[in-house]
């Protein structure tokens, strides 16, 4: 009986180690700060960081441009705003007024330069009356749908 | 309709109410006709749901847009399909549907109740009317969906356009299901530790409940990740997103005590295993709500925040405190009749241990944002290098661990039996791992993964050869037909492993050689993604129904396959949010997945990205394969010999010798 206690204390032993190793190993490499937009504003110490920070996308000065894999806007906090510029797929939700998450680091001229742009595709869809349609679809040709 | 509906609400949490106190007066008072009535009542609060869902039904149905849900998710130009689906789109809805099927499949399960006798049915009864009266109460005083607006709107919200997609029809109700049907093994297991049962008789029952449950939710996660595949236009079906991971813990649970049943029934093992898991995996359900509900991390989809997460971490906190002090409680009842674990017993053990690490560290790693906050400066998250790291090694082990299922036999000469018929197996991992070298599909990942697929089928191939050669030494040789049938609880299990190696290949295949590019082009322009030659031509623009789709024309060339994918944005009338329609091309061996990005100039610039995902259509073959096992499985067990006999409780029960719960029919 005895001999089996041993053996479960060093099983444990060695998955609980084994465990330990794979999470710290795993931790290092996919760790980031998640921010709001007002926390990373006043953290400076963080600001020469990859950080993740979430917000509400301003609606007086975004320029998503889809075609160019760029949309530059302001991520808007409680009280701070800070200035983006995403290069990539813009995502199809994207529009004003929407919650956004964006992951990257700010650059020399305060930008918030950022590679991942995700938008909460919230089941409870409301419409937004007051927000522009992102695109001008007027002088394309039509045809019907297959 | 909304006054039908409200009342039907209300008559439904008297009914429950009601029934908790049948069940508990039927013990307390030793009056067996009380279970009948609790029965009655639970029938009766089922009754009142399905009145509640159908004046839903009805309102969504007509478009009353007085109604705030239906204002917020419909609109008169939706489909009617997709108009009915809303009933699960919001939070509201979702609760109903959720009481609703758990009302259903309580009748189901307690049904065969009414006319027991003791402790067991009445804790059973009483766990489950608690539950359901936990539902009534939530819709009546946090997430009611009558509420009424104090004017009329002309029209509707509309539906969120990433939920008008046909896997939406069947992504919430089977993930919704299969919540609901771990509550009935919960109650169970609550039933047999009230009446300290020592026998094997009711984890059967529990069993088939397990697989019901583990069945659905698996297949509502499979689902749902080709709805992601096909709607998000990301290129992938995956992202570790915490609502994602939320649902992926009950069914890690949930996998892990479908083998420990096993043991529990033929040798008496894993007892405390059994309650503790069961009692995760209803837990684990609940969590699941609590994450998309309350928003307490960050997730790219949930249901936004509300208070209703406040009622299911109590509910949470209440259940697992009760299962807990139950266990606790009974934990002499949970012994082992068999101290001594065979073979096939340790190897269970390391497979339920690694499930239940995985679960951990997928858990852990949903919440680290709630776990790191006090220990770091801000709030830490993290990523897919992290589940990578520490969860898919693990599923590897785990993957690898199904592929000697076949060669495992019960018994103490298990490991005499493994070796002698391991060769042929080893060969074969040998032999699918240097082809996959020569395809040159070089990695540790997919090395390892066809070597395992390479050992599995080939145990497989050799136990059913086994099987054969034995029957053909019998008087009367039966066809293997019969003989798989006459052992389908195993034969299941093994195609489910099948399953589950297939959708491994897949998940190997598109993760570590899918190749991906970010393109832009002006038309007649040409690029190269892998091994194919696209060629934009042009945009036009059509209506659907309820959008208008911006479509663009896309030449592809493969060898001497010529063929033309249209990948399209679409705009909803009723949303001011664009919704990419990716154009898929999918074979055996590979998709070509393309998403219009964007476009400038009247179409004469336009931005795609092209992903070429090798093997993803393997992961939905693979999902399709392990239902099959598991509806293999399901079906009626045949008659085995239980190693325990009923021994009453020692003490502590009004009715110690507790009559089995009988099966439910239909199960």
């Amino acid at each position: 009986m005895q001999h089996r206690s041993i053996k479960l204390v060093l099983a444990s032993a060695a998955i609980f180690g084994a465990m330990s190793m794979l999470g710290y190993v795993g931790v290092q490499r996919g760790w980031v700060y998640l921010l709001e937009v007002d926390a990373f504003v006043e953290r400076t110490s963080l600001h020469d960081q990859r950080v993740r920070i979430a917000g509400l996308v301003a609606e007086d000065n975004l320029d998503s441009r889809p075609a160019h894999l760029v949309a530059r806007f302001d991520l808007l906090g409680d009280t701070a705003r800070l200035p983006v510029e995403y290069r990539g797929v813009v995502p199809p939700m994207f529009h004003a007024s929407v919650e956004a998450v964006v992951e990257g680091q700010l650059d020399d001229a305060g930008v918030f330069q950022a590679d991942v742009l995700m938008t909460k595709c919230a089941s409870k869809y409301e419409s937004d009356e007051h927000a522009q349609p992102a695109h001008d679809w007027s002088d394309l040709p039509t045809e019907p749908l297959p | 309709m909304t006054s039908l509906g409200s009342l039907a609400l209300t008559l439904a949490f008297l009914t429950a109410v009601g029934a908790v106190c049948a069940a508990v007066a039927s013990a307390r008072l030793n009056r067996p006709h009380l279970l009948t009535t609790a029965v009655r009542l639970l029938t009766g609060h089922f009754a009142c749901l399905t009145v509640a869902s159908f004046a839903l039904l009805v309102l969504l149905g007509r478009s009353d847009f007085s109604v705030a849900y239906v204002a917020s998710y419909t609109e008169h130009a939706l489909p009617l399909g997709y108009k009915l689906s809303a009933f699960w789109a919001g939070q509201e809805g979702s609760i109903l549907f959720w009481a609703w099927v758990l009302g259903l499949i309580t009748v189901i399960a307690a049904w065969p109740l009414r006319r027991g006798k003791g402790v067991e049915p009445a804790a059973v009864l009483g766990t489950l009317a608690v539950i359901m009266g936990f539902f009534a109460a939530l819709m009546i005083f946090a997430a009611d969906p009558f509420t009424t607006l104090s004017v009329t709107l002309a029209d509707g919200n509309g539906l969120n356009p990433m939920l008008q997609h046909p896997s939406m029809l069947v992504h919430p109700p089977l993930t919704f299901i299969g919540y609901a049907g771990y509550t009935i093994p919960f109650a169970l297991l609550i039933g047999a530790l009230v009446a300290g049962r020592r026998d094997q008789q009711w984890i059967a029952s529990t069993r088939r409940w397990l697989l019901f449950s583990w069945l659905l939710l698996g297949a509502g996660i499979v689902v749902g990740g080709q709805w992601a595949y096909m709607e998000l236009g990301w290129g992938g079906y995956w992202a570790w997103d915490p609502v994602e991971n939320a649902s992926l813990l009950p069914w890690l649970t949930g996998t892990a005590v479908l083998h420990t049943v096993i043991m529990q029934r033929s040798r008496g093992q894993f007892r405390q295993w059994n309650a503790w898991l069961i009692t995760w995996s209803f837990v684990l359900c609940i969590f699941a709500t609590y994450l998309t509900r309350s928003g307490v991390v960050q997730s790219v989809h949930a249901f936004g925040q509300s208070n209703v997460g406040t009622f299911f971490l109590s509910f949470l906190l209440a259940s697992l405190a009760a299962g807990a002090a139950l266990i606790f409680w009974r934990r002499d009842t949970l012994k082992p009749t068999i101290q001594t674990l065979d073979l096939r017993g340790k190897v269970f053990l390391v497979v339920v241990t690694l499930l239940v690490i995985m679960t951990l560290a997928t858990g852990i790693g949903t919440i680290f944002p709630i776990l790191s906050a006090p220990f770091a400066a801000e709030p830490i998250t993290v990523d897919q290098p992290f589940y990578n790291t520490v969860v898919a090694p693990l599923m590897l082990v785990l993957v690898g661990l199904m592929a000697i299922a076949p060669l495992l036999k019960a018994g103490p000469r298990g490991w005499e039996n493994l070796l002698r018929r391991i060769h042929v197996p080893v060969i074969a991992a040998a032999v699918a791992a240097v082809i996959v070298v020569i395809l040159g599909w070089v990695s540790l990942w997919s090395i390892a993964v066809a070597a395992i697929a390479g050992f599995a089928f080939a145990a497989l191939a050799l136990d059913l050869a086994g099987r054969y050669r034995t029957e053909q030494t019998q008087p009367t040789p039966r066809p293997m037909s019969q003989v798989l049938v006459a052992q389908r609880s195993r034969y299941g299990g093994m195609l489910a492993h099948v399953g589950v190696i297939l959708m491994a290949i897949g998940i190997v295949g598109s993760s570590v050689f899918n190749t991906s590019d970010t393109v832009q082009l002006r038309p007649g322009e040409t690029t190269t993604v892998a091994d194919y030659t696209l060629t934009y031509r042009h945009l036009h623009q059509g209506r659907g129904p309820n959008h208008t789709a911006v479509q663009a024309h896309m030449d592809v060339a493969r060898g001497d396959q010529r063929f033309t994918l249209h990948p399209q944005l679409r705009f909803y009338d009723k949303s001011d949010k664009t919704h990419a329609k990716i154009a898929l091309r999918t074979r055996l061996d590979e998709d070509l997945y393309i998403t219009l990005a964007g476009w400038d100039e009247g179409g004469q610039v336009a931005s795609f990205r092209v992903t070429v995902n090798p093997l993803v259509l393997w992961i939905w073959i693979g999902g399709i394969v392990c239902a099959l096992g598991f509806v293999f499985a399901w079906l009626p067990w045949p008659r085995t010999v239980t190693v325990a006999k009923a021994v009453p409780a020692p003490a502590a029960t009004s009715t110690p010798t507790a009559p089995p719960i009988a099966e439910p029919s239909h199960a």
